[in-house]
């Protein structure tokens, strides 16, 4: 079970990716997808692609993709058309917050948790407010 | 089935980090475990239900496991706490297991 992150900011995810690696271990396959090939803020479908690919080969049951707003579901949703079918069916789209979610999610892996078991946790950041008191 | 009472003396509570120790840990056991803040409970194997207990330094919780390896569960949950927890004094210290041995906290 791994996660791929997915930002208009390479440095966000890189730092991302250094959060999930403390909480959830770094036995958790991570891969990052952040900014352009040109190192400018945005999303591209091929980084994309290729950060789910090195999750899925990397021997992973699959990978959840957690991604920031805007263009990224557009440029995911390319990402995933270039996949072949069975490896499509290997991917979870996470409508979790990223950062939330990638910590939820990065903790559960590392239990040896299912795939569908570490989408589930990620959502469930939706159902906790950060500020109980408010 | 044993029981542990516990006080969580971090002074940030059993904020992200200690929460996600115990859920990698808590997994690692067959026995359910249950913990027990005020009049709330969770399954301790879910970080998000840990962590929707926001639990408050100086507040007391108590660890329930219930399973072939309820008392080991127990004490490696004590033990990855460590510091971040103390024994509560409203409580027995250590917990007594199915078969009267003491829990070593």
């Amino acid at each position: 079970m791994g996660l791929v992150l997915v930002s208009h900011s390479e440095q966000l995810v890189a730092g991302l990716g250094a959060i999930v690696a403390q909480f959830g271990g770094s036995e958790v396959p991570v891969a990052l997808a952040g900014g352009t090939e040109d190192g400018r803020i945005g999303t591209t479908a091929p980084r994309i692609e290729s950060a789910i690919r090195s999750v899925l080969a990397d021997g992973a049951e699959g990978a959840v993709v957690l991604l920031d707003f805007g263009s990224a579901l557009l440029s995911l949703e390319v990402a995933l058309e270039m996949l072949e079918p069975e490896d499509r069916a290997r991917v979870r789209v996470s409508d979790a917050p990223l950062v939330e979610g990638a910590f939820l999610a990065g903790v559960q892996a590392s239990t040896g948790a299912s795939l569908d078991d570490v989408a589930e946790a990620a959502r469930g950041w939706q159902s906790l407010p950060k500020v109980p008191e408010a | 089935m044993a029981e542990l009472h516990l006080i969580v003396i971090d002074p940030a509570g059993l904020h992200a980090r200690p929460a996600a120790k115990v859920v990698k840990v808590a997994s690692r056991f067959d026995s359910r475990i249950i913990l027990r803040s005020g009049d709330r409970t969770v399954d301790v194997k879910s970080l998000i239900a840990v962590l929707g207990l926001t639990i408050r330094p100086m507040s007391e919780i108590t660890l329930t496991a219930d399973g072939p390896d309820a008392d080991e569960a127990l004490a490696a949950l004590v033990d990855e706490l460590g510091a971040a927890v103390s024994p509560s004094s409203d409580g027995p210290a250590v917990a007594l297991a199915t078969d009267g041995a003491a829990v070593q906290p």
